[in-house]
């Protein structure tokens, strides 16, 4: 990085700028080892630097019950999605959320191994003779990087979405689009 | 769930199909950097709590309005600055604070004790507010939350070169009150 970097008033009177200064604060050039006006203001740096550093260690708890009221707050106006028709052999209606399909869905998709599924949209296209809906499914995929064959795991993807879908909810998937959108990395 | 992290782009992904409980883990990641910046900007920690319920609540609603999912960090940060920065705003000026509303840094034991012990960084705490507020949350953001100029740039919104030259400016005003204590 340039040293010399203008557009800053802090000059000291030797002509050397503290911002230089902050930026090389461990190693000391020649004219700084003598020069009084440097050496004084790199103690203060230096005093600041380890004030910083116990700023930046002191503890801080957050105080309790802080993500109590904010999920509290998220969930009273959480988004639930539209309403889908399951199947029931009695008679009414049961019904499930969107979004709580796309739950159930994303996490057979994770099962599936070196992928982690991020949005899911499900969509109501119809009505099977046993009462359940018929839907279509967007799902938006991150690959793990290094993931060696691409086609089997979105194979095993759709595997599992589906059979999740048919067993775990009682919805016929009509369509399952997998859409990668991005890599992730191992421990990221 | 597996209990394995999951980065911040497939949390907030889902989050925004209503996913509560990937939001839970966003809030749960990010709730304590949040509430530092807000306590060191506010220094109150009853507003710093205000704020930060508010961002989170407000991040929660615009979810479908963020465009790069991995962008999420530097969306809450820039939320906190700018909550806190109208706070301060809205706060009567210096002169009318009673002293009630001035909430007092934390005094544990006597205040000798305390000076001796934490000297430089009861000194660091108290001109940290004596710097402009936009001073502030620049050098907060640069030397607590270790944020790049580009990025603080964007949270506050202006150029690079205006972030450099206020975290210069405040540089040069801590490092002289450090100055009694050596």
């Amino acid at each position: 990085m340039a040293v010399n970097e203008t557009g800053t008033d802090y000059e000291l009177p030797c002509g050397r700028d503290l911002d230089a200064l902050w930026d090389r604060l461990d190693s000391v050039d020649e004219h700084e080892a003598t020069c009084p006006h440097c050496g004084t203001a790199r103690e203060s740096l230096l005093a600041l630097r380890s004030a910083t550093a116990e700023l930046v260690a002191e503890p801080d708890p957050v105080p309790p019950g802080l993500v109590g009221r904010i999920m509290s707050a998220v969930r009273a106006e959480a988004r639930r999605g539209q309403m889908l028709d399951l199947p029931t052999p009695e008679p009414g209606r049961v019904e499930v959320s969107e979004a709580a399909v796309a739950v159930v869905l994303r996490y057979a998709a994770d099962s599936a191994g070196d992928v982690r599924a991020r949005r899911c949209r499900v969509r109501t296209v119809g009505v099977a003779s046993d009462g359940g809906g018929i839907v279509e499914v967007e799902l938006t995929l991150a690959v793990r990087l290094g993931n060696v064959d691409g086609a089997e795991t979105l194979a095993r993807v759709r595997e599992r979405v589906t059979t999740a879908a048919a067993a775990r909810v009682g919805l016929t998937l009509a369509k399952l689009d997998l859409l990668v959108e991005d890599v992730y990395e191992d421990g990221e | 769930m597996t209990t394995t992290e999951l980065d911040d782009a497939t949390l907030v992904g889902r989050a925004r199909d209503g996913d509560v409980r990937a939001y839970e883990q966003l809030v749960l990641r990010y709730q304590a950097p949040m509430f530092r910046l807000a306590v060191k900007m506010l220094n109150h920690r009853g507003d710093a709590e205000d704020v930060v319920q508010e961002v989170f609540l407000g991040a929660w609603r615009k979810l479908t309005q963020l465009q790069d999912d991995s962008a999420f960090v530097g969306w809450l940060y820039r939320s906190t600055a700018n909550r806190c920065l109208n706070v301060i705003r809205a706060r009567r000026p210096q002169v009318d604070v009673d002293l009630e509303l001035a909430e007092s840094p934390r005094t544990d034991g006597q205040p000798e004790h305390a000076a001796q012990v934490n000297g430089q960084l009861e000194a660091l705490n108290a001109a940290l507010q004596q710097l402009t507020p936009p001073q502030r949350v620049c050098w907060l953001l640069r030397e607590v939350h270790g944020r790049s100029y580009d990025e603080i740039a964007e949270v506050v919104g202006v150029n690079p070169a205006a972030v450099r030259g206020r975290i210069a400016r405040a540089r040069a005003q801590l490092a002289e009150v450090m100055k009694p204590w050596r």
